[in-house]
C-alpha cells in the first residue's frame, strides 16, 4: 500500500499542463490528459500540421526553469513563449505564468518531455495532415 | 495569446485599402505587408519578427507575408530570442473571380463614362466566392485602345488610375490566371 500511495504521490509531484489558445476553424489543436488508476500519466496532444497551441505549465504555481524538448521537432516543434501574465504561485504569492507553443510541422507521431524542478512530464503528440478541400464531414 | 497585432500597411483613410487586416484569407500568390505591435504589460514593445509555422503554404520573406497555397498556416510572433510572444492562425485561398471598385469601394462594373482630361482609381479586389481576400497580386491591365484612355501606376501594387485622353472606346482587363474582370470605358469630349 505504501508503494501506491507513493506511486500516486509522485505522479500528483509532476508538471500539469493546461491548454490556452482555442482551436482554428477545420483544424485540430486538442490536447487532453491520460489517467490512469495511478492517476495523470501523461498528456496525448493532437495538431493539424501548420497549426500551433499555447500551453502553460504548472508544478505549483508556473513551473520553474521550465525546459521543454521534442524528441523530433521536423513533427512537433517546440518554442518557449511569453503570455504576460501572472498567475498564483502556491502560498508564495503570484509569479509570470510558464508558457509553451507547439508548432505541427510535418505528419508523424512525437514525444514532448517538460521538465521543471527534476520534475518530467510527456506528451504524446501526433500531427495530422489538414484535410483536403470539401474532405471535411460532420464526424469529429 | 491577445498580446500582438498584425495589420496591413494602410492610411487610415483609405477604405479600399485590400490589406488592412489579414481577417480574410490572403489570396494564392499575394503579399501582405504586415504591421506588427504588441503590448505586453510592463514593457515596450520587444523586437519582433514573423515565422511561418508551413512555409509551403506562407512564407514570410523580408517581413511579408507571401501566399504560396491554399491552406492554413500559423504566423509565429516571437521576440529576438525565439520567445513566442503570440500566433495567429492564416488562411490562403485561390483567387475564383476579380471585380474592380472605386477608391471609395464603390463597386464598378459594365461600362464607365470619362469626359476627356477627367481621371477615376481602379481598385481589384480579388475573391474566393463570396469571399474577399487580402493581399496584393501582379495583376496584368490590359487596354485595348491607350489612343482615348491612359492606364497609369499610382505607387499601389494592385490600383490603377485610368486618365481619359482623347474621345472614343476603349476596354480595360483586369486579369490573374484564368480570373479577369472587364471594364468598357468610353471617353467623350
Amino acid at each position: 500500500m505504501k508503494h501506491v500511495l507513493l506511486l500516486v504521490a509522485l505522479a500528483a509531484c509532476n508538471p500539469t499542463l493546461t491548454v490556452q489558445s482555442p482551436q482554428p476553424p477545420g483544424r485540430i489543436a486538442r490536447m487532453d490528459p491520460v489517467r490512469t488508476f495511478w492517476g495523470l500519466q501523461r498528456y496525448r496532444l493532437e495538431l493539424s500540421r501548420g497549426v500551433a497551441i499555447a500551453l502553460t505549465c504548472d508544478l505549483d504555481g508556473p513551473c520553474e526553469h521550465m525546459q521543454v524538448v521534442s524528441d523530433d521537432p521536423a513533427i512537433a516543434e517546440v518554442r518557449p513563449a511569453s503570455l504576460g501574465v501572472l498567475q498564483q504561485g502556491g502560498l508564495d504569492g503570484e509569479q509570470t505564468s510558464a508558457a509553451l507553443v507547439v508548432v505541427g510541422k510535418a505528419p508523424g507521431a512525437t514525444r514532448l518531455h517538460v521538465r521543471s524542478k527534476g520534475k518530467e512530464r510527456d506528451v504524446v503528440v501526433t500531427v495530422v495532415a489538414p484535410p483536403e478541400p470539401g474532405a471535411l464531414t460532420a464526424a469529429r | 495569446m491577445h498580446q500582438a497585432t498584425l495589420v496591413g500597411q494602410c492610411a487610415e483613410t483609405d477604405a479600399a485599402c485590400s490589406r488592412r487586416h489579414p481577417l480574410a484569407p490572403l489570396a494564392v500568390g499575394a503579399r501582405f505587408h504586415p504591421d506588427v505591435s504588441a503590448e505586453i504589460a510592463g514593457t515596450s514593445t520587444p523586437s519582433l519578427r514573423l515565422e511561418s509555422a508551413a512555409p509551403d503554404i506562407l512564407s514570410v520573406e523580408a517581413g511579408d507575408l507571401v501566399a504560396r497555397k491554399a491552406g492554413a498556416a500559423a504566423v509565429l510572433i516571437s521576440t529576438d530570442d525565439g520567445s513566442v510572444v503570440d500566433f495567429v492562425h492564416v488562411w490562403v485561398a485561390p483567387v475564383t473571380h476579380i471585380t474592380l471598385a472605386k477608391r471609395d469601394g464603390e463597386r464598378v462594373s459594365g461600362s464607365l463614362g470619362l469626359a476627356v482630361g477627367e481621371d477615376v482609381t481602379i481598385d481589384p479586389a480579388l475573391w474566393s466566392g463570396a469571399q474577399r481576400l487580402s493581399g496584393d497580386e501582379d495583376l496584368t491591365w490590359t487596354v485595348s485602345d491607350d489612343r482615348a484612355l491612359a492606364v497609369l501606376r499610382d505607387g499601389s501594387a494592385g490600383r490603377r488610375r485610368l486618365k481619359a485622353r482623347a474621345p472614343g472606346h476603349s476596354t480595360i482587363t483586369v486579369a490573374l490566371g484564368d480570373s479577369k474582370a472587364i471594364l468598357d470605358v468610353e471617353v467623350v469630349p
